[in-house]
C-alpha cells in the first residue's frame, strides 16, 4: 500500500541522513580511540568504517607534491578504493600551509589528510589542534621517532633527501663539486639553481648548514647568484638540458627519475651527510569525509601504500616502515648519511629568519 | 480604414538639450484628417517637435493632446509612453527590418495587439495592395529598393488603422523623379484614409504640395502658420518670405503722402518707390516688401502700367531650364527676376522692370 | 478618448528601467567588492593575520620604496615591450591597408591569430627556442659555429619581445581602424598640389594618423603593465620581477605578505588607471580625422616589385608569433628531453599519453570547456543589457554605470583577482574554491571587453529600427527579443566567441581562485611549467589548443546552421 512504501522510505532516508549526521565531525573526540577490533581490508588493517567511507565517496588531499607525484598517489589510492573520489590541491609546503591556515582561519574545512614535506608547520599545525588524532592499527610498524608526539597527529610516510648534482655535459669530472663547500666556487655563479623557500627540504638544508658552517655559508651562497624553483622536476629538467650546471639541492628521487630517462646527469654525496626531510601525512581534525580520511592514512602506512610510495616513479620516496623492502634502486635509507634537526623546537623559531634570508637573497 | 481620426493640439511645448533649447513653446493644431507639415531648415527643431509628439524624446514643458486626451503633459505629470499612444510613424530611413520578410515586416504591429492570424492575412494584403506591393509578401526585406522600402514603410504604419501618421521626412533619400512621384501617391493615400498626418520635411515644394496647412519654423520657434497659398502669397517676415519661394525684398521709408487706392508706397533708399499692399499689417516708418522674383516683369518696351515701371539694365541672365533668371541693377541695388517664357536679354541689356502692386506684400514689423 | 495606460513622470518606473537598474547593481557591486578588499589589504599594518584588520596605515606603500627595482623592471619592459608592439602593428596595418600587398585579405584574416595563441604559450615556446643554453635556436647557432649563445629569451628584452608579438595583434587592429577613418582626399588634395609621395605620408598622412596611434600606444602600454604570462614564465626564473609576478610570488611564500603585495597592486592600478583616463580623454575628444564617422577605404599604393617583400615582413610576423611557436611546442612535446637534435631514441609520445591520462588534465579541461560556456552564455546576456542600458536608453546615471564597468580595464586581472581571493574568502555563501567563483571573476574581468564589443555592434543597428518597433506598439521586451536580438545576431556571436576564448585562455584571475574541485586548464599548464617537465607541458598546451580550436569550429558550425535555418 502506497502509505507503506512512504513509511519505508521515510524511515531508509531517516537512516541515511543519520549516518551521514553522524559522519559530521560534530565530536571530534568520539572517534580518537574506537573499542573496536581493526577490520582487515585488501592486505592491511583499518578501524575506518569502510562501508561508510566508500558512502562518503569523496577524498580532499592536500599535498606538496607535484603535479605528477599528487595525481600519482591520488591514483594509487583510487585504484585500491574506486568508490572514492579523490579531490587534490597540489602547493609547495609554505604555500600549501598557508592555504590551509587562511582556509580554517575562514571557518572553511574543505580538506581531508595533507602531506607537508617540512616538519616545522607541521608541528604548528599539531599545536593548533588541526589535526585529527587517530591511532591507525599500522602504526605499530613504525619506530615511535617516525610518529607524532603524541602519535596519532601525522606519521612519516616517507623521507626525501639530497645532495648535489650536476650536468655531466657541462661539467667535467674533474672540476665537479665534491663537498657541500665547493658549491661556494665562483665557478658556479649564475649556474646554479636551488628551491624557493616554501620548499621544506630548503629549510632543512639552510638550518643544517647553518649549524654545520656558521651562518657564513648562506652569505657566500648568496653570491653566486643561485635561481630558485618550485619542484626538484625543474631542477633536473634545467640540469638535462644544460640550463644549469650543478644545483645545489638536488634530491634523490629526481635524480633517479632522470637517470631512467636517460640524462646525462651526476649526483654526489658529500661526505659531510645529505639533507633530509620527513613526508608528514596526517588526517585533519573536522575533516568532511572523516571515514575516507582514516582509510586513506591507514592505505598510505600500510605496506602496501608504502610500497607505492617507494616504487612510484613520480615518488620514490624512501620508506621509515620497519619492514620495508629497499629502494627502486636496490639502496635502503640506511645506506645514506642523512641529516636532519634535533632541536625541533629552534627549528621551528628560525622559519621567519630562513624566509626573510631566502626572499632577499632572491631579490624579493 | 480610419475612422476615427484624432485631431492633435500642441500648446507651448519645450525640449531643452542640455543647455541647448531645440523647441521653444511651439503651439498649433492638426484638425481630423488634415495633413500638417513642418517645414524649415535643419536644426530648427521640426523633427523633435514631431518625435516629441511621438514619444519618442521627453519634452521639458508644454502639453500635447491627442484626440482630447493628453498624452503628455508637464503641469500633470502625465508621460505616455511612444508604444501606447496608438500612433504611426514613417521614418527616414524607412527602418524597414532587414531580418524579417515583407509580410512580416508589415504584420508586425497587427502581432503586438494580438490580432488573430486570418485578420493579420488579409489586412497585410490589403494595406500592400493599398502601397502598390502586392505579390512582394515573401520577399526579405533586404532585397527592396529604396522606393519599394518606402511603401513597405508606409503600409507597415498603415496596416494597424492609428488615428495618427507621423512622417519625418520620409521622401528625402529617394531620386529626385521618385520623389515627385511618392509625393502625389502620399497625398492622395492620406486622402483616401483620411489619416490626421502631421509631416516634416525640409523640402517646400513637398510641403506645399501635400500639406492642408504648414507650420514654418526656425530656431526651435513658428515663424508662421498657414495653409500653402497664404504662406506663399502673404509671408509674414523676411524670413518666410525668402524660405518659401524666392523673393526680392525691399526696403524703403514709408510715404503716407503717396498712400492712394489702399496702396501702400515706400521710398527706397535709392530713390525708387514702390506701391504695394499692406493686407491689414501694420507699417512701421521704415519697412519692407517682400515681392517674388516670379511676379516681376522685364519687357524691352516700357509697360502700361502707372505705378511699378522702373528703367533697369540687366546684368546677367541665367537659362535654368524651366524658366530664365535675370540679374538687373535697380538704382544702387540688384533685383532677381524669374521668368517661364522669357527671352534671354543680353549683358547690358537695357529693360524696363514692373510689378503689379498687389504683388507686393508689406510684411510685419 | 483617454489613454488606460498613462504612466506619471518618473513615479513608477518601467520593466526596462527595473531590469536595467538590477543589472547595473549587480554589476557595480562584483566590480566594486573586491576592490575595497584590495585597498583595506594594502591599508593594513597591523597584524596580517587578523581579519579584519586591525590598524591601518600607509606604511606599506613607504616600504615599496625598497622595490624600487621592481617597479622599474615592470615600467622599463612595458614600454620596451609597447615600442615594440606599435611598430609590429604600425608596420602590418600600413602594409595591409594602404599598400598593394598580394593577398591582402587573406593577411588580414591571419593578424588576428596571435590573439588566439595567447602570450603563455607564446613564452613557453620562445622559452624553449631561446634559453641560453638549451634552446633549440641557440642550440642550432652552436652546430653551425658559433659561440655561446645568439639570443637569451630570459632577459627584460626577451619578455618584451614574447608580450609584443602577441600584442602586436592588438595594435595592429587599433592602428588599422585609424587607418580607415582618414578620408584619403587629404592625401589627394596634397598630392595634386605636387608633394610627393614621402613628403605626403609626412607633413599630411602622419600627423593625422598621430593622436590615433598615441591612443593605441597608451592603451597597449596599459595593457603591459598588467601583463603576467610572459614575466612569469621567462621572469621569475630569473629573479626577474614585475609587479604582478611579484604580487603573485609575495601570495604564494610562506609566510604571504599579502598587504605589501596589496600595496604593489594598488600602485600598479593608479598607473593604469592614471593611463586609461588620459586615454579616453584622447579618444573621446574627436580626431579631426573622424568627423563624419564613416569608414573610408584609404588610397592604396602600388609598390611594385617590393610588394613581394611586404608580404614577407606580414608572413614572417605571423611565422614568428604563431606559426614557430605551435611547431616548436608539437617539437618539444615528442621528445622525452626536448633537444633540437634529438637522438631516435628520444622521440616518444609518452607525454601525450601521461597528459591524457592525467585526471588533473582532463578534469581541468573539461572545467575550463564549462567555464567557458558558461561565462561566454551569461556574459552576452548580461552585457548585452548592460550594453543597452549605457548606449541605449536614456537612463540617467547611464554614465557612471559605464565607469563602473570599464573600471576592470583599469586593474590588472591578477591584482583583481587578489581582491576578490580576499573579499570571497569571508563572504557568508561558501563559493570560495568552487567554479562559481571562477564564474563570477570571468564575468567581472570580462565586462570591458564584452561590452565594448557588444556596444560596437549595436552602435551599428540604427536606433530607427527598434523606434519603428516601438510606433508599432511593441513593448520593451517584446522589442529586444524580436528586432534588437535578431539583428545583433551575428554581433552577439562574435562576443560569444571572444568570451569563451578569453575564459578557457585566462591565467590573471584564476591562477589565485582555484580549489581542489575547480581546476582549470590554463593554470594547470603554468604549474606543470614549473613542477614538471617542460616537454609534458608542451603536450597539455597543444592539447589545450586542439581542444579549443575544435569546440570553436563546432560553435561556428553550429550558429551558422541555424542562421541558415532561419533564412
Amino acid at each position: 500500500m502506497p502509505a507503506n512504501k512512504t513509511n519505508g522510505s521515510t524511515r531508509r532516508a531517516v537512516l541515511k541522513a543519520g549516518a551521514v549526521l553522524a559522519a559530521l565531525p560534530l565530536a571530534g573526540k568520539a572517534f580518537a580511540q574506537p573499542a573496536r577490533a581493526p577490520t582487515k581490508v585488501l592486505d592491511f588493517h583499518t578501524y575506518a568504517d569502510v562501508a561508510k567511507a566508500e558512502a562518503e565517496g569523496q577524498l580532499v588531499f592536500y599535498c606538496h607534491e607535484n603535479e605528477a607525484g599528487t595525481a600519482a598517489i591520488m591514483e594509487g589510492f583510487g585504484k585500491d578504493f574506486p568508490k572514492i573520489k579523490t579531490g587534490y590541491v597540489r602547493a609547495q609546503t609554505g604555500a600549501l600551509y598557508n592555504k590551509i591556515v587562511s582556509e580554517r582561519a575562514a571557518g572553511r574545512f574543505d580538506v581531508d589528510v595533507i602531506q607537508l614535506s617540512d616538519l616545522a608547520p607541521a608541528l604548528d599545525f599539531q599545536k593548533k589542534g588541526g589535526y585529527e588524532i587517530y591511532a591507525s592499527p599500522e602504526a605499530g610498524a613504525y619506530a615511535p621517532e617516525h610518529l607524532s608526539d603524541p602519535p596519532g597527529a601525522f606519521f612519516w610516510a616517507g623521507v626525501s633527501f639530497a645532495g648535489i648534482a650536476y650536468s655531466k655535459a657541462k661539467v667535467k669530472p674533474e672540476d665537479a663539486p665534491k663537498t657541500w663547500k665547493d658549491l661556494l666556487d665562483p665557478r658556479w655563479r649564475n649556474a646554479m639553481s636551488c628551491k624557493i623557500s616554501s620548499s621544506g627540504i630548503q629549510f632543512v638544508q639552510w638550518y643544517m648548514f647553518r649549524k654545520l658552517y656558521g651562518p657564513d655559508y648562506w652569505k657566500e651562497f648568496a653570491k653566486q647568484r643561485p635561481r630558485a624553483f618550485d619542484s626538484r622536476v625543474q631542477l633536473f629538467d634545467r640540469l638535462a638540458k644544460g640550463d644549469d650546471k650543478v644545483t645545489a639541492i638536488g634530491e634523490y628521487a629526481a635524480y633517479v627519475l632522470y637517470k631512467e630517462k636517460g640524462a646525462d646527469v651526476a649526483f654526489v654525496a658529500p661526505a659531510d651527510g645529505l639533507p633530509a626531510t620527513p613526508l608528514l601525512v596526517g588526517m585533519v581534525s573536522k575533516a568532511p569525509h572523516a571515514e575516507a580520511a582514516k582509510l586513506f592514512v591507514d592505505w598510505a602506512m600500510s605496506g602496501r601504500g608504502q610500497a607505492f610510495y617507494q616504487d612510484n616513479p613520480n615518488l620514490i620516496y624512501g620508506s621509515l616502515r620497519k619492514d620495508a623492502p629497499p629502494m627502486r634502486t636496490g639502496e635502503r635509507l640506511r645506506d645514506f648519511k642523512l641529516l636532519s634537526p634535533e632541536d625541533y623546537a629552534d627549528y621551528m623559531a628560525s622559519r621567519d629568519q630562513f624566509s626573510k634570508e631566502w626572499a632577499a637573497m632572491l631579490g624579493l | 480604414m480610419a475612422e476615427r481620426a484624432a485631431h492633435i493640439e500642441v500648446e507651448n511645448l519645450v525640449v531643452r538639450y542640455g543647455g541647448a533649447t531645440a523647441v521653444d513653446a511651439v503651439s498649433f493644431r492638426v484638425q481630423p484628417g488634415e495633413q500638417l507639415t513642418l517645414l524649415g531648415p535643419s536644426g530648427c527643431g521640426k523633427t523633435t517637435t514631431l518625435r516629441a509628439i511621438a514619444g519618442l524624446e521627453r519634452p521639458s514643458a508644454g502639453l500635447i493632446r491627442i484626440g482630447g486626451a493628453p498624452v503628455y503633459s508637464s503641469a500633470d505629470g502625465i508621460d505616455v509612453p511612444a508604444e501606447t499612444r496608438g500612433l504611426s510613424m514613417v521614418f527616414q530611413s524607412y527602418a524597414i527590418w532587414p531580418h524579417m520578410t515583407v509580410f512580416n515586416n508589415v504584420a508586425y504591429g497587427l502581432r503586438v495587439r494580438g490580432a488573430p492570424k486570418s485578420e493579420i492575412d488579409a489586412k497585410v494584403r490589403a494595406a500592400l495592395a493599398l502601397v502598390q506591393m502586392a505579390g512582394f509578401e515573401g520577399r526579405p526585406a533586404s532585397q527592396l529598393s529604396g522606393g519599394q522600402q518606402q511603401r513597405v514603410a508606409l503600409a507597415r504604419a498603415c496596416v494597424f488603422s492609428p488615428q495618427v501618421l507621423l512622417f519625418d521626412e520620409p521622401l528625402s533619400n529617394l531620386d529626385a523623379k521618385l520623389r515627385a512621384d511618392m509625393r502625389i501617391e502620399l497625398r492622395e493615400l492620406q486622402h483616401r484614409l483620411g489619416i490626421t498626418s502631421v509631416y516634416v520635411t525640409h523640402d517646400l515644394e513637398e510641403a506645399l504640395a501635400m500639406s492642408d496647412h504648414i507650420v514654418v519654423m526656425r530656431n526651435g520657434t513658428i515663424e508662421q502658420i498657414g495653409s500653402p497659398t497664404e504662406i506663399y502669397n502673404l509671408p509674414r517676415n523676411a524670413f518666410v518670405a525668402d524660405f518659401v519661394g524666392s523673393a526680392n525684398l525691399i526696403r524703403g521709408r514709408l510715404r503716407d503722402d503717396l498712400a492712394a487706392e489702399g496702396l501702400t508706397a515706400l521710398e527706397t533708399a535709392g530713390g525708387h518707390v514702390v506701391y504695394g499692399m499692406a493686407h491689414g499689417r501694420q507699417a512701421g516708418s521704415e519697412s519692407t516688401f517682400s515681392v517674388r522674383t516670379v511676379h516681376l516683369r522685364l519687357s524691352e518696351a516700357p509697360p502700361a502700367a502707372a505705378r511699378n515701371v522702373w528703367p533697369v539694365r540687366v546684368r546677367r541672365c541665367v537659362f535654368q531650364g524651366d524658366f530664365t533668371q535675370a540679374h538687373v541693377a535697380w538704382g544702387d541695388r540688384e533685383l532677381i527676376v524669374r521668368g517661364a517664357a522669357m527671352a534671354p536679354l543680353a549683358d547690358g541689356a537695357e529693360a524696363f522692370l514692373s510689378v503689379d502692386p498687389a504683388c507686393c506684400v508689406l510684411l510685419e514689423a | 478618448m483617454g489613454f488606460a495606460r498613462a504612466r506619471p513622470i518618473l513615479r513608477v518606473p518601467s520593466t526596462q528601467t527595473l531590469v536595467g537598474g538590477a543589472v547595473a547593481v549587480v554589476a557595480a557591486a562584483l566590480v566594486l567588492y573586491p576592490i575595497y578588499f584590495l585597498f583595506q589589504a594594502a591599508l593594513n599594518v597591523g597584524d596580517p593575520e587578523a581579519k579584519p584588520p586591525t590598524d591601518y596605515g600607509f606604511d606599506n606603500f613607504v616600504n615599496l620604496g625598497q622595490y624600487g627595482e621592481i617597479l622599474l623592471n615592470t615600467v622599463t619592459v612595458s614600454l620596451a615591450a609597447t615600442v615594440l608592439a606599435l611598430l609590429f602593428g604600425f608596420v602590418t596595418a600600413w602594409i595591409l591597408s594602404r599598400t598593394n600587398v598580394p593577398g591582402r585579405h587573406v593577411l588580414e584574416q591571419l593578424m588576428a591569430v596571435p590573439y588566439y595563441v595567447t602570450p603563455l604559450l607564446g613564452a613557453f615556446a620562445w622559452s624553449l627556442l631561446g634559453a641560453p643554453e638549451s634552446g633549440f635556436v641557440n642550440q642550432v647557432w652552436r652546430a653551425l659555429g658559433g659561440e655561446d649563445h645568439l639570443i637569451d629569451i630570459a632577459t627584460p628584452w626577451g619578455i618584451a619581445w614574447v608580450m609584443a608579438l602577441f600584442e602586436g595583434s592588438v595594435a595592429f587592429v587599433m592602428i588599422g581602424a585609424v587607418m580607415k577613418s582618414m578620408d584619403p582626399a587629404l592625401e589627394e588634395a596634397s598630392q595634386i598640389i605636387g608633394a610627393g609621395r614621402l613628403r605626403t605620408m609626412l607633413r599630411i598622412t602622419l600627423p593625422l594618423v598621430a593622436p590615433g596611434v598615441l591612443g593605441a600606444a597608451i592603451f597597449v602600454f596599459a595593457e603591459m603593465l598588467g601583463s603576467f604570462s610572459a614575466a612569469l614564465v621567462l621572469g621569475l626564473p630569473n629573479r626577474f620581477y614585475v609587479v604582478t609576478t611579484a604580487m603573485y610570488q609575495l601570495v604564494s611564500q610562506y609566510p604571504p605578505r599579502i598587504p605589501l603585495a596589496a600595496a604593489m597592486g594598488v600602485s600598479l592600478f593608479a598607473v593604469m588607471f592614471a593611463m586609461l583616463f588620459v586615454y579616453r580623454r584622447i579618444v573621446t575628444r574627436r580626431s579631426y580625422v573622424t568627423i563624419t564617422g564613416k569608414a573610408f577605404r584609404p588610397r592604396v599604393m602600388d609598390v611594385g616589385a617590393l610588394r613581394f617583400v611586404l608580404l614577407a615582413v606580414c608572413v614572417l610576423y605571423i611565422l614568428l608569433s604563431v606559426a614557430l611557436p605551435l611547431l616548436t611546442l608539437v617539437y618539444a612535446s615528442v621528445q622525452k628531453i626536448a633537444v633540437a637534435f634529438p637522438a631516435a631514441a628520444n622521440w616518444t609520445l609518452d607525454n601525450y599519453r601521461t597528459a591524457t591520462t592525467m585526471n588533473a588534465v582532463r578534469s581541468a579541461l573539461a572545467n575550463s570547456l564549462i567555464l567557458g560556456v558558461a561565462t561566454a552564455t551569461i556574459g552576452v546576456v548580461v552585457m548585452g543589457l548592460l550594453a543597452w542600458i549605457i548606449y541605449r536608453a536614456r537612463l540617467p546615471g547611464s554614465g557612471v554605470i559605464e565607469y563602473i564597468v570599464m573600471f576592470p580595464q583599469a586593474v590588472p586581472r591578477l591584482v583583481f583577482a587578489f581582491g576578490m581571493m580576499w573579499a570571497w574568502l569571508i563572504f557568508p555563501i561558501p563559493i570560495y574554491g568552487t567554479l562559481w567563483l571562477l564564474l563570477i571573476a570571468y564575468l567581472t574581468v570580462f565586462l570591458p571587453l564584452g561590452i565594448r564589443t557588444i556596444a560596437g555592434v549595436m552602435l551599428q543597428v540604427d536606433r530607427t529600427l527598434e523606434e519603428s518597433a516601438q510606433m508599432c506598439g511593441a513593448p520593451w521586451a517584446y522589442r529586444i527579443r524580436t528586432v534588437t536580438m535578431p539583428l545583433l545576431g551575428p554581433g552577439l556571436i562574435a562576443a560569444w566567441l571572444l568570451l569563451f576564448i578569453a575564459g578557457v585562455r585566462e591565467l590573471g584571475a584564476s591562477i589565485l581562485l582555484m580549489g581542489p574541485y575547480a581546476k582549470v586548464i590554463t593554470p594547470a599548464i603554468v604549474e606543470s611549467w614549473f613542477a614538471s617537465s617542460a616537454e609534458l607541458t608542451a603536450a597539455m598546451a597543444l592539447i589545450q589548443t586542439i581542444v579549443v580550436a575544435m569546440a570553436m569550429t563546432l560553435f561556428v558550425a553550429l550558429t551558422r546552421r541555424a542562421q541558415v535555418v532561419r533564412e
